[in-house]
C-alpha cells in the first residue's frame, strides 16, 4: 500500500509531475525576467498542459499510427521510472539496486530516443531534420554526460545513487572535480535541448523540430517526460555535486541553485549550429572529463 | 521553367521555408535543397502579399495617394512618402521650403534608427539570441515615443504633404529628442561592443555568408548589404535629395562581407544617424513649412530615388495632366538584394538561412509587385477572371477527393 501511494502520488507520480510544471515555471518566469520580459503567470505549465490533453490529436498520413501514439507514452514512462531510483525531493530513492546509476541514465535517454523516432516517424520535412538533429546531439552529450556522472561514483567506490548521494553527502565535489560539474550541467542542458543547445527544435529554421506534427495529448505527454527530466537531472546533478540531498530544504535549495545556473547559460548565449555543438562536446567536453577521470583514477591508486 | 526545375529536384531532399514558417515574419517561399545539412540549391518565390497598390495608385487623386504610399511599408511609410513627393514637387515644378527639407531628413534619420533597431531584433532571434532580441525592442520603444512626439504617430508618421511637411518642430520637442538620442547613442554602442565580441554570436555571424566586393557588384546588391562587402553606395550621398547636401551623411563601409560586417555597418550607421539629427537640430533652417502645389499636376515623367533603411528606394511617376497619377512604378530594395541570399545559400549549413536571409533585411510586402502562378497549365502569364474561378473550382475538389 504504501509502495503504490510512493509510486502515485509521492514522491513519484503526481507530486513529481506538480514538481516538474513547477520547474518548468520557474525557468520560464526567471529566462523572462533577465530577458526584461513579464514572463508566465504560475499555473501557466499547468494550463498548457490541460489544454494540450483536451485537444484532438492529429495524426499525420505516412505516419505509423501506434508509433505515433506509444512513443510519447514510452518517453514519460522512461523518465518516471528513472525518477524512481533518484533522492527525490531529499527523501531516500524509492528503489535501490547496484548499478542504478547506468540504468537511470539510461531510462532519461529513453525521452530523446523517443523524440527522435517520433521526429522520423512522421513523413514532415521539418521533422526528419529535427530528428537527425536530436539524434545527432545525443550522440554528442550523451558520453561526455555519462563521464560526468561516473567521476563522482568512482571516489565513492559505487555505481549506486544512493551511496553516492551519502557519500557526497561528506564531501562537496564540485570543489574536487569542478569540470565534472560544468560537463555535467552543460550536458543536462543539451539533453534538455536547452538554448544555447536547441538547434535540434530551432523554430526559425524549422518550425519545431522532432515534434513539429504533435499537436494534441503526443504533445502534452513529451513536455511533461521534459519536465520530469528536468528535475531528475536537476537531482542527480545537485546530489552528486552539490553536496548530496538528504532533506526537502536542501533538495529545493540546490536543485534551486542549479536552475539559477541553468537560466543564466539560456540568458546568455546564442544558439549554436548542430556541428559546432558536436564540436564542443568531442573537443573540449569529453576530452576536459577524460583528463579528469585519468586524475581520479591515477589519485585512488596512489 | 518552374515547372522543369521542380520535376528536376523532386528526388531531392527539400526544405520548404514559407509561405508561413516562424523564421519568417511576412509570407514569402523559400526552397533549400539540402545533402544532410549543408543546401546545394536554393530559390525564391515571392508574390504571396501582393496589394495592388500599384494600381489603386492610379484612381486616386495626388493627395490621396499620400497615405496610400505611406502604408506600401509598415516599418518605412516615411521613405515612400518622401520619394513621392519629391517626385511630384518634381514634376510641378515647385521645390519644398529648407526647414521642410531638414524636417524630411530628421525623420527619415529617426526611422532609421527605428528600422535598423528593429532588424537588429529581428537577426538576433534568428540567431537563438533572444536576451539582445528583447532588449533592443525595448530600447528601441524609446525612438518609438520620440516619433509619436514630434508626429502624433508611432507607425505611419504623416509628416510629408505635397510641397513640404505637417508639423513643425519647437525647443520642446529638439530637448526630447536630444534626450532620446544620447540614450540610444550609448545603448548603440553598448549592442557594437555585444556584436563584435560575444564569441557565440561570433561564431554564427563571422564568416557566413561572405560577399565580395566583387560579387556584390555583380549581383547589383544596396544599402546596408552592398556598404558591407565594401561597395559604396549610398543615395543619400550619390544623388543628395530633401537636405542631404546641407546636412551630410557619413558613408559606412566594410570590406569584410559577412554577416557579421552587415551587423556592424548598420549599428554604425545608427551613430551616423544621431549625429546627423544633432546637426539637423543645432542648425534647423528657419522659414515656411510648405508651398503650394497644384491641384492639377503638368503632364510628364519624373524618377525619384531616396535611401530607405533597407536601400535604394526607386519611384517612377507619371503624370497625364489630370489630377490623378498615369503610373506610378515602386522599386524596393528588398527586390535588389533578393538573388544575394540564393547565391549565397550554396554551401552554407541549413542553420544559416534564416540568419542569411536577415542579413538583407528583408520586406516582403512592399516588394511584392505580382504573383507568379507556378502550377496549373503552361501559359503562366494570362490568368482570366474565368480560368482563377475554374482553377480554384478545380483545385478544391482535387483536395475533396484526396487526389491532391
Amino acid at each position: 500500500m504504501t509502495q503504490l501511494i510512493h509510486l502515485l502520488f509521492f514522491p513519484g507520480g503526481l507530486f513529481l509531475l506538480a514538481l516538474g510544471m513547477g520547474y518548468e515555471w520557474l525557468d520560464r518566469k526567471l529566462l523572462a525576467r533577465l530577458q526584461n520580459r513579464q514572463g508566465p503567470r504560475w499555473f501557466q505549465p499547468l494550463a498548457d498542459t490541460v489544454k494540450l490533453l483536451s485537444k484532438e490529436e492529429i495524426i499525420p498520413q505516412g505516419a505509423n499510427p501506434w508509433l505515433f501514439i506509444f512513443l510519447p507514452v514510452v518517453a514519460l514512462a522512461g523518465t518516471l521510472t528513472a525518477a524512481l531510483y533518484v533522492p527525490l525531493f531529499g527523501l531516500p530513492p524509492a528503489h535501490s539496486l547496484p548499478g542504478d546509476l547506468i540504468l537511470t541514465i539510461y531510462l532519461l535517454s529513453l525521452l530523446t530516443l523517443g523524440t527522435g523516432l517520433a521526429g522520423a516517424n512522421t513523413p514532415n520535412r521539418f521533422s526528419l531534420v529535427g530528428a537527425t538533429r536530436t539524434l545527432t546531439q545525443l550522440f554528442a552529450y550523451e558520453a561526455p554526460f555519462l563521464m560526468a556522472l561516473l567521476g563522482p561514483a568512482i571516489v565513492a567506490g559505487s555505481w549506486q545513487i544512493s551511496i553516492i548521494n551519502d557519500f557526497a553527502g561528506r564531501n562537496w565535489l564540485i570543489v574536487t572535480q569542478f569540470v565534472g560539474f560544468l560537463v555535467a550541467v552543460i550536458g543536462l542542458m543539451g539533453k534538455l535541448e536547452l538554448p544555447p543547445f536547441d538547434a535540434p527544435e530551432a523554430e526559425t529554421e524549422i518550425v519545431s523540430g522532432a515534434l513539429t506534427e504533435y499537436s494534441g495529448r503526443g504533445y502534452a505527454l513529451f513536455r511533461l517526460a521534459k519536465n520530469v527530466e528536468l528535475v531528475v537531472g536537476l537531482t542527480l546533478v545537485a546530489s552528486f555535486y552539490l553536496g548530496g540531498l538528504a532533506n526537502p530544504l536542501a533538495f529545493i535549495l540546490k536543485t534551486g541553485a542549479l536552475l539559477l545556473i541553468i537560466v543564466g547559460v539560456q540568458t546568455l548565449l546564442t544558439r549554436l549550429r548542430l556541428d559546432q555543438t558536436v564540436g564542443l562536446w568531442w573537443r573540449y567536453g569529453a576530452l576536459l572529463v577524460l583528463a579528469q577521470w585519468l586524475m581520479i583514477v591515477l589519485a585512488k591508486i596512489i | 521553367m518552374h515547372t522543369n526545375e521542380h520535376t528536376a529536384q523532386i528526388e531531392k531532399f527539400i526544405i520548404p521555408i514559407g509561405p508561413q514558417h516562424p523564421a519568417l515574419k511576412e509570407p514569402g517561399h523559400f526552397e533549400f535543397t539540402v545533402d544532410g545539412e549543408i543546401v546545394t540549391h536554393a530559390s525564391v518565390r515571392l508574390g504571396y502579399a501582393h496589394r495592388g497598390i500599384e494600381k489603386g495608385v492610379e484612381s486616386r487623386n495626388w493627395t490621396q495617394n499620400l497615405y496610400l504610399l505611406e502604408r506600401v511599408c509598415g516599418i518605412c511609410s516615411h521613405v515612400h512618402a518622401t520619394a513621392y513627393c519629391l517626385g511630384v514637387e518634381k514634376l510641378a515644378g515647385v521645390e519644398a521650403p529648407p526647414r521642410a527639407q531638414a524636417i524630411r531628413e530628421l525623420v527619415a534619420e529617426l526611422e532609421r534608427i527605428h528600422s535598423h533597431y528593429l532588424w537588429l531584433g529581428v537577426t538576433a532571434h534568428e540567431a537563438g539570441f533572444d536576451t539582445l532580441f528583447m532588449y533592443t525592442w525595448r530600447d528601441r520603444e524609446t525612438v518609438m515615443d520620440i516619433l509619436e512626439a514630434i508626429s502624433g504617430n508611432r507607425v505611419h508618421y504623416s509628416a510629408n504633404i505635397l510641397g513640404g511637411v505637417k508639423f513643425d518642430l519647437g525647443e520642446k520637442e529638439a530637448q526630447t529628442i536630444r534626450q532620446g538620442l544620447s540614450f540610444l547613442e550609448e545603448r548603440t554602442h553598448h549592442y557594437l561592443e555585444v556584436v563584435s565580441q560575444d564569441a557565440l554570436f561570433l561564431q554564427r555571424t563571422r564568416g557566413i555568408g561572405v560577399m565580395t566586393l566583387a560579387q556584390a557588384e555583380t549581383i547589383g546588391v544596396i544599402g546596408p548589404t552592398a556598404r558591407a562587402s565594401g561597395l559604396a553606395r549610398d543615395v543619400r550621398l550619390d544623388d543628395p535629395y530633401a537636405a542631404y547636401d546641407r546636412f551630410p551623411v557619413p558613408i559606412i563601409l566594410d570590406d569584410r562581407g559577412d554577416l557579421s560586417a552587415r551587423v556592424v555597418v548598420r549599428l554604425k550607421e545608427l551613430l551616423a544617424s544621431i549625429e546627423t539629427i544633432r546637426h539637423i537640430l543645432d542648425d534647423l533652417p528657419p522659414g515656411e513649412l510648405t508651398v503650394r502645389v497644384p491641384r492639377k499636376i503638368k503632364p510628364g515623367e519624373a524618377i525619384s530615388r531616396v535611401e530607405a533603411p533597407r536601400g535604394e528606394l526607386f519611384y517612377f511617376i507619371k503624370s497625364n495632366g489630370s489630377e490623378m497619377p498615369e503610373r506610378i512604378h515602386i522599386r524596393t530594395p528588398t527586390l535588389c538584394n533578393m538573388a544575394s541570399v540564393l547565391t549565397l545559400a550554396v554551401g552554407h549549413h541549413l542553420a544559416d538561412m534564416p540568419m542569411l536571409l536577415a542579413g538583407i533585411d528583408p520586406c516582403f510586402s512592399c516588394n511584392d509587385r505580382g504573383i507568379v502562378v507556378q502550377y496549373g497549365g503552361d501559359d503562366h502569364d494570362h490568368w482570366t477572371w474565368e480560368r482563377l474561378r475554374q482553377f480554384g473550382i478545380d483545385h478544391y475538389k482535387q483536395l475533396e477527393s484526396g487526389v491532391f
